[in-house]
């Protein structure tokens, strides 16, 4: 099979998509659903093929190449099945709004241009796809309207900032080396001077931590993910974001190579040492400010700028410990904030698309899969063991321990007491707690919601319990990067410091489950009661006065709140307000003075002639 | 051998006869342009493969050069021709449903000199003779700006006649030092005998003559006419003036310097000279709620890059910014006949008024969108290959200086991509506002917008439709003696 084919598929679906939606409507949806599917499945037989063919020729001389491996495989099957997974969660949530052509178009070119991006062997069409990638986002975001507009804004100004300063990294590759192929540079690269490299991380650096929201460059995620319609939220945060990572793992240790990229820079000033340190600001700062938030989706979007610290934690230091750790949580984080969501989506897609966590409380009775899906995504996102974020992370403390960095290991520590606490005001708000008068009729999410849930519950388990499922092929990227093999076996992975055996927990867990159901089972029977009456023991109580969800955590807020504000956003927005100042400032010169128009040609022409006259310039 | 002197002869001819044919009948009037750019445009393509062998060197009278008047068909001749002839029949076409007031005679008998001025300046070999077809091209473009009639036209028409005087009378004074040095004004002669003189006494008719040119071709801080004039004229002569007459505003500079004076030293003065524009362009543009005055700044903008492109003078750099200009008339123009049918419909310039333009005038809006798409440099629009090849050619300089101004350059990139996509969130994010009927712009208005988008895309997936051409007009800028020899033999 080969790559065009698949590109063909994943674009085509998106165009005929939106032209089954003009001509006849019915059939779109299940086509959507059909094509992106047809897709992952294709995805899936791609498994372990190494190609490479060009498959363009007329750009400017340049052949647009596409090739894969494991690494691009890897990435492009989480994007097909996250895709797919979205597309059919997407079914009934879009369904009664306007302009859902348009929505499957761009969702679907989303898709299609993130596996261009993984799939591109040379860096134009890298580049290309991953514009056609930032208009086609871009375009989502703005589509709620109203405060979206300034989240679509925010996002595609860093979007061009960061693509122009990766215009400029790759250009100059090929002003040195005269070809932007992908495999060639990986070979001529290296033998750079350390300036010319640190150059490159820099500017490809700018590019990739905007993608992947590292701070300071963060600023367009949160409003981003808040704004953008929630079914198109599975897209851009499991591997649209992360397509910085793989922009990472592409730079770092596909061209320049481990060798060259590590320990590069002066004394502590080493470029993965400060790569590693913002890693870790960011994991600290953005679970604090997470934890302040009471709108479900900047809570999950302040919470996957954090889990992105864990990434670039995890692939900072060239281990192959710690390269498995940060490509696996990139896997596993897109799987469970997928997943949370969707929980999310179908709350809203019940409640009117109330998102406030202080309005919302009780559901766990009313839509028990979605509770199920966001219980399974909190204990993925705290790394509960049996849960896939438990292996990823317990790698990536392991690495960071190994290599002696007690203190972002503490940071990462911090990160994960902070995701407890806000995953814990996530689930409650939403789930438990009392239920609000006016959602006491609400409905069960539809099953095009339930089952991309179910099935992502699964994986979550499926990962966490058998991990070595995932990590074999993750492993084999590893050697590809020209890293020492782990250890790993099915359900589990060895290293010099003690071994991860999932399946010894699994039993010890279903062991304690057992004996805790039996305690149960001998103990009297329970009496279900009114939920009023274990609150107030009996006594009558006004219903909706007691809500106690509201200013949850209300000693720690005030406590932390002064110092973790989001001050680069802030410094951003005012940096716009100058910008907006300085331009109205500079067009002031266009006088709408005739005289002073015919005084500026003058005078440049007299400038021209003196300064000639006094120092002969030219 | 078709002749090229045909594509200057035919327009300016008909202009001329324009009013004979309206004796006849009113309503063929406006058929002529059309008519006139379909020939120009054909004969164009056909003289494309002649040229890249060799260019084309007509004598007038039978008199060779340097004594008589010539005309120089090469390379970026006949581009800028066909260009000229491009951009000129689809706004002729749009004109059909667009102008439907005021003396229509006219406009289309001055349309019809303008772009034969145009086409004159490109070809000419004489740089008086320049200057000849250079002021019908300014005068005639005076008298469109000022076609509506009312008090913003007719304030901008003035305030561009006086500007545009005063650069012409630098032109004209320019011209006569050198005719005064060298005792000719044939371009390949001059060029030939201008290392003879005192580098003093040549460098004030160059400077004069660029200030002059500078003027048409909105250099800063030459371009103060721009905004005005671009905005208060019809939207069709805007897309001309912004798309045509500037770009040929800045050959005329480029052909000065590069082949007449061969003026190497003083290009890194006009790279910085390009990024300050480029800069002060997309800032006014960045600061505009007049949709218009909005794309006439970013017009601006887009020549200070090209000015920077060109000021590199490596072939990579001129093959870019002649790229550059093409892309720009393409982008531009469409962007202004776009704008035209919704400033149309929703009766104001400002861009507020275009809310839910997106589900009222869709097609215009999707043009709009492509055409904002490419200028910013998104691919697959042909704006992306043509900043793609300038950013190399700047980097391949390897100096740090160049690096750092093409930063500049891609941080004007980055200011031009957020006026243009706010624009494109209030055509399709915002809802309309009372009339939200779905009316789209008549057909032979959508003509032209389809056609423009054919082309950007077109070019922007496969930009080796023009490269070879481009290559090759670059390289007859760069290589000034090849044009000294084809001239003078």
């Amino acid at each position: 099979m080969s790559l065009e084919l698949l590109l063909i598929v994943a674009f085509g679906g998106a165009l005929l998509s939106y032209l089954f939606g003009k001509i006849c409507p019915q059939i779109r949806d299940p086509f959507a659903v059909i094509s992106s599917v047809a897709l992952a499945v294709m995805m899936a037989f791609l498994y372990g093929k190494t190609m490479e063919s060009p498959f363009y020729f007329g750009f400017l001389g340049l052949p647009l190449i596409l090739r894969t491996n494991m690494l691009a495989w890897f990435f492009a099957m989480a994007i097909s099945i996250l895709g797919a997974l979205s597309v059919i969660f997407s079914w009934d949530y879009v369904k009664d709004r306007e302009r859902t052509d348009f929505y499957y178009l761009m969702l679907l070119l989303a898709n299609a241009s993130m596996l261009g991006i993984v799939f591109a062997g040379d860096f134009v069409s890298f580049f290309v796809f991953w514009e056609i990638m930032s208009w086609s986002t871009f375009l989502l975001i703005s589509y709620n309207r109203g405060r979206a507009l300034g989240a679509g804004m925010k996002y595609i100004i860093m979007s061009i900032v960061g693509s122009v300063s990766m215009l400029i990294g790759m250009l100059s590759l090929y002003a040195i080396y005269g070809t932007l192929h992908i495999a060639t540079l990986s070979k001529l690269v290296p033998s750079a001077s350390s300036g010319y490299l640190l150059f490159l991380f820099i500017l490809f650096g700018i590019a990739f931590a905007i993608k992947n929201a590292l701070m300071p460059l963060h600023t367009w995620l949160p409003d981003a993910y808040a704004e953008s319609p929630t079914s198109f939220n599975g897209v851009l945060s499991g591997m649209l974001t992360r397509m910085g990572m793989y922009g990472f793992l592409l730079i770092i240790y596909v061209i320049v190579g481990a060798a060259r990229a590590l320990n590069l820079g002066p004394g502590i000033f080493k470029f993965n040492y400060i790569l590693a340190w913002l890693g870790a600001i960011t994991i600290v700062v953005s679970t604090f400010i997470a934890l302040l938030q009471n709108d479900a989706k900047q809570l999950l979007g302040w919470s996957a700028i954090g889990q992105g610290g864990y990434m670039i934690l995890g692939i900072a230091f060239g281990t192959s410990l710690g390269l498995a750790g940060g490509i696996f949580h990139t896997l596993n984080h897109a799987v469970y904030i997928v997943l949370l969501f969707m929980s999310v989506g179908a709350v809203q897609y019940r409640t009117g698309g109330q998102r406030d966590l202080d309005s919302l409380g009780g559901l766990i009775k009313r839509m028990p899969v979605s509770f199920i899906g966001a219980l399974l995504g909190i204990s993925g996102l705290i790394g509960i063991p049996l849960t896939n974020g438990f292996v990823s992370k317990w790698l990536i403390y392991k690495t960071l321990i190994l290599e002696g960095h007690p203190f972002l290991a503490f940071a990462a520590l911090i990160g994960t007491w902070g995701c407890i606490l806000y995953c814990y005001k996530f689930v409650h708000h939403i789930f438990l707690g009392q239920l609000p008068e006016k959602y006491k009729m609400v409905a069960r999410a539809p099953f095009s919601m339930q089952l991309p849930m179910i099935i992502l519950s699964l994986v979550i388990l499926l990962f966490g319990i058998l991990p070595g499922i995932p990590l074999k092929v993750i492993n084999t990227i590893g050697t590809s990067f020209g890293f020492q093999s782990l250890n790993v076996t099915t359900w589990g992975i060895a290293s010099e410091t003690g071994t991860l055996n999932t399946i010894n927990i699994f039993a010890a867990v279903v062991a304690a489950c057992v004996i805790v159901w039996l305690i149960f089972k001998a103990g009297p029977k329970a009496v279900p009661v009114a939920q009023e009456d274990t609150y107030a023991a009996g006594a009558a109580i006004p219903k909706d006065r007691y809500h106690y969800t509201v200013d949850f955590y209300n000693p720690l807020y005030r406590m932390i709140s002064p110092y973790f504000k989001d001050f680069i956003g802030g410094f951003c927005i005012k940096l716009a307000g100058w910008t907006q100042n300085v331009c109205h400032g500079i067009r002031q010169m266009y006088t709408g003075y005739i005289g002073h128009y015919v005084m500026y040609i003058v005078l440049f022409l007299a400038l021209l002639i003196f300064v000639q006259l006094k120092w002969s310039l030219w | 051998m078709v002749n090229p002197v045909l594509l200057i002869a035919v327009p300016l001819g008909l202009a001329f006869a324009l009013p004979l044919f309206g004796l006849i009948s009113k309503r063929i009037v406006k058929y002529i342009p059309v008519v006139a750019f379909i020939f120009n445009f054909a004969l164009a393509l056909r003289l494309i493969p002649d040229v890249l062998k060799q260019a084309i060197v007509v004598e007038i009278g039978g008199f060779p050069p340097p004594f008589g008047i010539n005309l120089v068909a090469g390379p970026v001749g006949v581009l800028f021709s066909a260009l000229i002839a491009l951009a000129g029949l689809l706004v002729a076409v749009y004109a059909l449903a667009y102008i439907t007031e005021g003396p229509k005679e006219k406009y289309h008998m001055l349309y019809l000199l303008l772009l034969a001025g145009a086409t004159g300046v490109v070809l000419t070999g004489d740089i008086f003779n320049l200057f000849v077809f250079f002021e019908i091209l300014c005068i005639s473009s005076y008298a469109l700006v000022a076609y509506i009639g009312d008090r913003a036209g007719i304030e901008s028409a003035i305030k561009y006649l006086i500007q545009g005087a005063v650069g012409s009378s630098f032109l004209l004074i320019g011209i006569g030092l050198l005719y005064g040095l060298f005792g000719t004004l044939n371009m390949a002669d001059l060029a030939q005998q201008i290392e003879s003189a005192s580098s003093i006494s040549v460098f004030v008719p160059m400077v004069l003559i660029i200030t002059g040119l500078g003027v048409e071709a909105a250099i800063f801080p030459l371009n103060a006419w721009l905004p005005d004039a671009h905005s208060s004229a019809p939207s069709s002569i805007s897309a001309i003036l912004s798309g045509i007459a500037i770009e040929v505003g800045l050959y005329a500079v480029v052909r000065v310097l590069f082949t007449i004076f061969g003026a190497t030293n003083m290009f890194m003065f006009f790279a910085f000279l390009g990024v300050l524009t480029l800069l002060i362009g997309e800032m006014c543009a960045f600061a505009q709620n007049n949709i218009k005055r909005m794309l006439a700044y970013s017009s601006i903008g887009q020549m200070g890059l090209i000015v920077f492109a060109m000021a590199i003078a490596t072939s990579y750099a001129l093959t870019g910014g002649l790229f550059q200009l093409v892309s720009h008339t393409l982008g531009k123009g469409l962007l202004f006949l776009t704008a035209g049918y919704m400033i149309y419909r929703s009766g104001s310039m400002e861009i507020s008024a275009f809310e839910g333009m997106g589900k009222r005038m869709p097609l215009t809006s999707l043009a709009f969108t492509i055409g904002a798409f490419s200028l910013v440099g998104l691919p697959p629009f042909v704006g992306f290959p043509s900043k793609f090849l300038i950013v190399r050619a700047a980097l391949a300089k390897e100096e740090i200086l160049f690096t750092v101004l093409i930063g500049l350059v891609l941080l004007g990139t980055v200011i031009e991509g957020a006026y243009f996509f706010r624009v494109v969130q209030v055509l399709y994010f915002k809802k309309a506002n009372g009339n939200s009927e779905r009316k789209d712009a008549p057909v032979a208005g959508l003509i032209p917008m389809v056609v423009f988008v054919a082309f950007i895309l077109v070019m922007g997936i496969y930009p080796q439709l023009v490269i070879e051409v481009l290559n090759s007009a670059a390289s007859e800028l760069l290589h000034r003696m090849e044009y000294i020899r084809s001239v003078l033999g």
